[in-house]
């Protein structure tokens, strides 16, 4: 047992003392988290972006309501509400200026990505508006929105003043009597695969990254040891002492999950107290899938020790497959269709029936496979790694 | 001259049984935009969404199934909403909608955080084309989108690899000082060679050298492959290719100077190396547009190297539009970084008293 506890112990503090071992087992799963919660967190929330909209109204005759409605709209969105920022930053024409200049300046400002979008308002807009109106058919000229190309945020401008122009063309209607508003189609919304009223990012993204920090834990630490260790005849020597494999493994295993609760501690630690997540990790089924979950990978990063013929080789190795198991196991986001090959490895993947229970278990989703089915999956993958493991691993150089 | 063509060969062949680099030089980024591209390649165009549709008996669905023929929605008809359920939080469609000939009710799954803005958008759209037709309307104030410079329909796909491409540039050049230069300076290799005739700047061409081959092929692999596989058509300007990837790989070996100036052990600036790419790989919109940020993260995202790098590329392959002036300022830059910072690097760290 003593000798367990050391090997434990030992694992703990190098982990500990490698920079580069500390980043990827704490900073990555740390960073990742923060970065995903900052960016996906709030998603469409008011005051994240204010956009600069240059207006250029060409339709200035007296009378013009559907131009002037446009205008007003669109300069609604200019003033700050209590302490966001407005919404857009409105860019006119001076009144002594030429609109026809005015707007291939903005043009150009745009396609080089000083201004989000250019709401051109046509000559003689609201004549064909109150035209199209009296006749019943669709007006003969619209409001142009230019947008640039390539831009994620002149899309998203673009689409917010085409919501904008709708609303105009709604009060319109229904001001010219043209619309019922007694007869508007009912418009509903029904939310699915989670408790849409309590649902955050958060909580959908931190059981992901638990195990995420798993999956790179095994992936990553058991070939970078033991291959190492193999190559550079640190093993070598503990076969000299009275240590065996058996005690060496056990004494490993105890220190990769020490390794882990720390890990999982962090993770949810974050979660929790700088983003608010409610994800109950430290309960009997979620602990329990957790630990099946770092066996799991445990075993995975012994299967591509076992493979690899050199260091070297086993951690090109795990950066190969680490990208396409992780991505493909739905951890940050759920997967949609993919094509059959991919389909494949999500199926075969253990990181995908982990990271779903977890979620399951922990009442943060709607798991997609039973729970039994995931972690069957995870057990078989434990059998198979073991068994190659314990076919292939040499535990030194020449034995 | 002759020093120099033996240390190409040298420097060509310890990068070529360098399974490490050679991984995240050529594998990474092909895996990545196989992955990313089946996974995400339609994200943010909406083009091609799955619609899930159930139509309540004794609905009236002539006005709907108008609406839907035009629009570009690709639409699963289902038996009753039970169906259309699993069907959404399979992922097996997008979105759902129920109508019953009064109300339209859109199924979303919540936990599709990073896509539900689009389907939103097009709900509301088909509503609205809905809405007007059951009076026997059309808007009368209409839209017409116009896109000015760079590429009208990209998608998510066709943005990221450009920066995928920016990437790849900034991974091989930092790491060609920060990760092989210090190692080489620990393993007492630079001890070796400085005893030796080779002047320092020989070393450091032929590292410069290499990694231009190596950049230039990774690059052509990663955007060969999107076109091959993914039928994505980029405007390449080559003038402004070569001279984006030529100057890009310079200030990175430049970058990379630093670090290893500041840190000597090659774990230790690999891993400080490590942290900053992957702190700027995600701060500087490579995977998500930086408009989508906290301001704090926009704003700090104008600090990063990798942001202009990526807009550089984005413009050299036609993506997106920007000035010359800003374009000739980052290459400018880029290039002044590694021209100051090289000589640095030969001065203090080609030196077999540095420790």
């Amino acid at each position: 047992m003593t000798a367990i506890l050391a090997v434990a112990r030992t694992y703990v503090v190098t982990a500990c003392r490698e920079r580069e071992t500390l980043f990827w087992f704490l900073v990555f799963p740390l960073l990742l988290l923060t970065l995903l919660a900052l960016i996906f967190g709030n998603i469409g929330e008011s005051g994240a972006m204010t956009y600069d909209i240059a207006v250029v109204n060409l339709d200035t005759a007296p009378g013009a309501a559907a131009a002037a409605g446009v205008v007003a709209a669109l300069g609604q969105l200019s003033v700050a509400e209590g302490e966001s920022r407005p919404l857009f930053r409105l860019h006119t024409a001076a009144a002594d200026s030429d609109p026809g200049t005015f707007l291939a300046a903005e043009l150009d400002a745009l396609r080089i990505g000083r201004r989000a979008a250019v709401v051109e308002i046509p000559q003689g807009l609201s004549a064909s508006i109150a035209a199209a109106a009296h006749g019943s058919v669709a007006a003969e000229l619209a409001v142009r929105v230019h947008k640039s190309g390539g831009r994620t945020s002149s899309d998203m401008a673009a689409s917010i003043v085409e919501d904008i122009v709708a609303q105009v063309d709604h009060s319109l209607l229904v001001r010219m009597g043209l619309y019922d508003e007694a007869r508007a189609l009912r418009v509903e919304r029904l939310d699915l695969g989670a408790n849409a009223e309590t649902f955050s990012y958060v909580d959908f993204v931190v059981p992901g990254i638990a195990i995420m920090g798993l999956f790179v834990s095994g992936l990553f630490g058991v070939p970078g040891t033991i291959l190492f260790g193999r190559e550079r005849k640190v093993l070598r020597a503990y076969w000299v002492t009275p240590l065996d494999v058996p005690h060496y493994f056990a004494g490993f295993a105890l220190g990769h999950l020490a390794i882990c609760t720390i890990q999982l501690v962090c993770v949810w630690a974050l979660g929790r107290f700088a983003f608010g997540a409610h994800v109950a990790l430290f309960r009997p089924l979620p602990l329990l899938v957790l630990l099946l979950a770092s066996v799991t990978f445990l075993a995975f990063g012994f299967l591509v020790a076992s493979v690899a013929r050199t260091a070297n080789g086993g951690m090109a190795l795990a950066n190969i497959v680490n990208m396409p198991m992780m991505f493909l196991g739905g951890l940050f986001y759920p997967l949609g269709q993919l094509p059959s090959a991919l389909r494949a490895i999500m199926m075969v993947n253990p990181v995908t029936y982990l990271g779903d229970a977890l979620r399951g278990v922990t009442g943060t989703a709607a798991a997609s496979f039973p729970l039994g089915v995931s972690l069957g999956v995870a057990a078989a993958w434990i059998v198979v790694c073991a068994l190659v493991a314990s076919w292939r691993l040499t535990w030194d150089v020449g034995r | 001259m002759k020093a120099l063509g033996t240390l190409l060969r040298t420097e060509a062949t310890v990068f070529r049984r360098d399974a490490m680099s050679m991984t995240f030089t050529f594998l990474f980024p092909i895996l990545f935009i196989l992955i990313f591209g089946a996974i995400m390649g339609n994200t943010g165009t909406g083009e091609g969404s799955r619609l899930g549709l159930v139509v309540l008996s004794g609905a009236e669905r002539a006005a709907l199934d108008a609406i839907l023929a035009e629009s570009a929605l690709t639409v699963r008809e289902m038996a009753n909403p039970d169906e259309l359920e699993a069907a959404v939080t399979a992922n097996d469609v997008d979105f759902g909608a129920i109508w019953d000939g009064t109300a339209l009710v859109f199924a979303y799954d919540v936990r599709r955080t990073q896509d539900n803005f689009t389907f939103e958008e097009l709900a509301r759209g088909l509503a609205s084309r809905l809405d007007l037709a059951i009076q026997g309307r059309t808007s009368l104030l209409g839209v017409e989108v116009e896109t000015e410079g760079g590429e009208p329909e990209a998608d998510w796909l066709t943005l990221v690899i450009p920066g995928i491409v920016a990437f790849s540039v900034l991974s091989a050049g930092l790491f060609a000082v920060a990760g092989h230069l210090t190692s080489m300076k620990q393993r007492k290799l630079l001890d070796r060679l400085i005893v030796t005739p080779m002047r320092p700047c020989a070393l450091l061409g032929a590292i410069v050298g290499v990694r231009l081959v190596v950049v230039v092929v990774s690059t052509f692999l990663t955007l060969g492959i999107a076109t091959l596989v993914f039928g994505i058509a980029y405007d390449v300007s080559w003038p402004h290719y070569v001279a984006f990837v030529i100057t890009a790989t310079l200030g990175s070996i430049g970058l990379g100077a630093i670090i290893a100036l500041v840190v000597r052990q090659p774990s230790s600036a690999s891993s400080l190396a490590n942290v900053l790419s992957m702190l700027m790989m995600f701060g500087s919109g490579i995977y998500f547009p930086v408009e989508v940020m906290p301001r704090f993260l926009q704003a700090a995202s104008h600090a990063m190297p990798l942001r202009h790098m990526a807009d550089a590329a984005r413009y050299a392959v036609g993506v997106m539009d920007m000035s010359e002036a800003r374009f000739w300022a980052i290459c400018g830059s880029l290039l002044a970084g590694g021209l100051v910072l090289l000589p640095l690097l030969a001065r203090y760290i080609v030196r077999a008293d540095r420790r």
